[in-house]
């Protein structure tokens, strides 16, 4: 059975340029792969390029055996992805938000779905706001929200952790960790090694120079000393 | 709450339901039920503890975000109709405006002289140069703005679902070649009817072919977006067009073989286009899935910024748009800046750089060189109000496109505040490029309008002195705060002007207005005397200074302020 994800020698950029080195690794079913590293070293770069946002510069990616198309309907259908898109429709509510992704991903009975999620991620009191409304840490919790309201076998998150309080932070430990339990495949670049810690089975170090694989608590230890 | 999915836990196929994206699931004042079609799809993901029906058609998924507008928009029937009253006031003026325009052209040009003379450009020559710029500028720009897009909520909410896209971005896609073909139609009008005297069939035949080619030009556009062709390279080639007008107009001069007439387009001619453009519509359409989210996502954002640059009136903004949307790679080749000695060079350096780097603004330095050129070997045109048209219009668009490094700046005014240099000090550093590229502007069109008015040399003297006031401007114009909406409004005829924001948008051209009176006098008067380079002289450092001042409010608006501060202060 194919892996989640599997990338082998990936070169990510804008244009030509390669903008870290050749990133290499394998999400299965059940784990969680952290990507660290500085900023602006590519990790960011290398999940828009797994969720087909960028063309790999080189090497080659795959998303359950099958070379990643975003255009391709069942991949949208599988890979649920939050990036750090602070774009909403003014005129719907953050319910609506919600809801709008879990029907348009063929959701039944999306309402309780959502009442769930909203109470979750403390946006209970303002289901009926829009997300103009909201604070910045509130429209972050609404796009977290928006990638559990729907089905998905790969989860891909940008630094989740931005913006969140602490509470939400280890909230949001909670739902990833009980995700990878569930089956499913959870890719996140991140600052936070508590995040690490708690949710990731492996990380990738992200660099100019090299690519390293590494387990999650060396992975947590190095973000903690090297301050990445 | 996750789950695993078992194999072959298709609920969806098992138990297929419509989903209805409907009032009952979301606020009172929310959209109403939508119609959705079936979709099949193939296995199920494996996380998600939830019962998946169909899923919903994209037009339902359009429908239900539209109705959420228009419920949460607070428009009543009667705003509704003030709102048509005004657009349609505002349709009828802007003709009667375009065909006011029309008329007299059409009463002041004189007469095609009997006998074409050596050296000179025929009017019909002319309008097919111009439509060629047009052709190249709408391909530039359809190449800049995507030209299909999906903006900021579109690209985050719409696009990631699984969904067939034709649906979400059919409007996004037929905006660009409907808005084309009425600019089309009205650009091909204005010169058929105003420069060549068309008019009846042939001018109803020829705003139809205007329509159908922008439309096609923007149709064709789309196509090479959706085959992945870069955005950048289809600007390029626009702008390659667009560069390619003048060239053509040069060799037509020089070659002595300028048409007399245009072709009448025939009715067969124009069904020719329509098939074509139908034809292209249709595979744009089909090919609308096929669309790459990042181009859209490009798209959609260049759109956005140029739309709210317009509706704002900021032409910077629209300037950074058209840029920032087809830049090239983001990792270039690194400048050393060899020329940079100390912080004054470093500036002047950067800012060659940043032009060096914007083909589109090199394009527009060879268009505006080319304006007066053109003005002055078109019997019909070479009146003194179309030189002086010629110039204005050709040496603001010269200063303007040389001062990309100055706009950038304002937006970002702490790159200007990490050099030690004072801030007047910085604005007049500015002006340095933009007065290289005038200079050179001059010597073309000046000696143009030399040859044209006698003594040559004169008029590259006089236009020399007035260097400085052109690249000052520029800067001012560059450096001007953001446009003011909460000053009174002035009626006038044709609606209401926002004074404020009038003030803002004509800093920078105030100075071409006053500084440059000199030259406007000796276009006026077809000669250059002493006095009048001599006047420009002492105009130019006034310009100089006045564009180099930092302060927001004019000299008069700070005393006013001051005055009001006093009088605060005693009481």
């Amino acid at each position: 059975m194919a892996p989640v994800v599997r990338a082998r020698n990936l070169q990510v950029g804008y244009g030509e340029a390669p903008v870290c080195a050749p990133v290499s690794f394998t999400l299965g079913e059940g784990r969680a792969v952290a990507l660290v590293g500085a900023n602006g070293s590519g990790k960011s770069t290398v999940l828009k390029t797994v969720i087909g946002l960028l063309t790999p510069v080189g090497g080659s990616v795959e998303v359950l055996g099958r070379p990643v198309d975003e255009r391709d309907v069942q991949f949208r259908r599988e890979v649920s992805a939050v990036l750090d898109d602070d774009a909403y429709f003014p005129a719907l509510t953050v319910a609506e938000h919600l809801y709008l992704t879990a029907r348009g991903h063929g959701v039944m009975g999306a309402q309780q779905e959502v009442d769930v999620l909203l109470e979750e991620f403390g946006l209970a009191d303002h289901a009926r706001a829009t997300p103009v409304s909201l604070s910045s840490g509130q429209r972050r919790r609404l796009l977290l929200a928006a990638g559990f309201a729907r089905p998905r076998s790969l989860l891909v998150l940008d630094e989740p952790e931005q913006r969140l309080d602490q509470r939400m932070r280890a909230r949001l430990a909670d739902r990833l960790r009980a995700e990878r339990e569930a089956g499913g495949a959870v890719l996140i670049a991140t600052h936070d090694p508590d995040l690490v810690a708690a949710v990731c089975t492996q990380a990738v170090l992200v660099d100019d120079h090299a690519s390293v694989v590494l387990s999650a608590a060396e992975a947590a230890d190095r973000i903690a000393r090297v301050a990445l | 709450m996750t789950s695993v999915r078992e194999p072959g836990d298709a609920r969806g196929d098992a138990d297929p339901r419509t989903v209805d994206l409907g009032a009952a699931d979301v606020d009172d004042d929310g959209p109403a039920p939508a119609d959705l079609g079936p979709h099949d799809l193939d296995d199920d993901p494996r996380v998600g503890d939830f019962e998946l029906g169909e899923v919903p058609s994209a037009r339902s998924i359009r429908r239900f975000t539209a109705r959420a507008a228009r419920a949460r928009a607070g428009a009543s029937v009667g705003s509704l109709l003030t709102d048509v009253y005004t657009a349609v006031t505002s349709v009828v003026i802007s003709v009667l405006i375009v065909l006011g325009v029309v008329q007299q052209l059409g009463e002041a040009l004189p007469p095609a002289p009997p006998v074409h003379a050596p050296g000179g450009l025929s009017l019909p020559a002319l309008v097919a140069v111009l439509l060629l710029a047009a052709v190249g500028a709408l391909l530039s720009t359809a190449g800049r703005l995507g030209p299909v897009g999906a903006e900021g909520p579109q690209a985050a909410w719409w696009l990631a679902l699984p969904v067939d896209r034709r649906g979400l971005l059919r409007p996004a896609a037929a905006r660009g070649p409907v808005v084309a073909a009425l600019a089309g139609a009205a650009v091909v009008v204005v010169l058929e009817a105003g420069l060549l005297a068309s008019s009846g069939a042939t001018l109803v035949r020829a705003g139809l072919l205007g329509a159908l080619v922008a439309a096609v030009v923007v149709l064709l556009a789309a196509v090479a977006q959706s085959r992945g062709v870069p955005r950048r390279r289809t600007a390029v080639a626009g702008d390659l067009v667009l560069v390619a007008a003048p060239v053509v107009a040069v060799a037509l001069v020089l070659t002595g073989r300028t048409p007399t007439a245009l072709p009448a387009p025939s009715w067969g001619v124009v069904v020719v286009a329509a098939v074509v453009a139908g034809l292209l519509a249709a595979l744009v359409d089909a090919r609308l899935g096929a669309l790459p989210g990042r181009t859209l996502r490009e798209g959609g954002s260049a759109a956005t910024q140029a739309v709210g640059a317009v509706v704002s009136l900021d032409s910077r903004e629209l300037g950074r748009a058209l840029t920032g949307g087809a830049a090239a790679s983001s990792h270039r080749r690194v400048s050393r800046l060899r020329t940079a000695r100390g912080p004054a060079t470093a500036l002047v350096t950067a800012d060659l750089v940043v032009l060096r780097r914007s083909l589109r603004h090199v394009v527009q330095l060879v268009v505006a060189a080319g304006l007066p050129v053109l003005a002055t070997v078109v019997p019909q045109l070479a009146s003194t109000v179309g030189v002086l048209l010629a110039v204005l219009v050709g040496g603001w668009m010269a200063a303007s496109a040389s001062a990309e490094g100055a706009r950038w700046a304002e937006m970002a005014p702490v790159v200007d505040r990490l050099l030690p240099l004072e801030a007047r000090t910085v604005r007049r550093l500015r002006m340095v490029v933009p007065g290289v590229a005038v200079l050179l502007w001059t010597v073309v069109a000046l000696g143009a309008v030399g040859i044209w008015a006698g003594a040559p040399l004169d008029w590259v003297l006089l236009g020399l002195a007035a260097v400085p006031v052109w690249a000052a401007a520029a800067v001012r114009a560059a450096y001007r705060p953001a446009p003011s909406w909460d000053k009174p409004l002035v009626a006038t005829p044709a609606g209401a002007l926002p004074t404020g924001v009038l003030q803002v948008v004509a800093r920078g051209p105030d100075l071409i207005a006053f500084c440059l009176l000199p030259l406007w006098i000796a276009i006026g008067l077809h000669t250059v005397t002493t006095v009048m380079v001599t006047a420009q002289v002492v105009l130019s450092t006034v310009a100089v200074l006045i564009g180099s001042s930092v302060h927001d409010k004019g000299w008069l608006e700070r005393m006013m302020e001051e005055q009001d501060e006093r009088k605060k202060a005693g009481a």
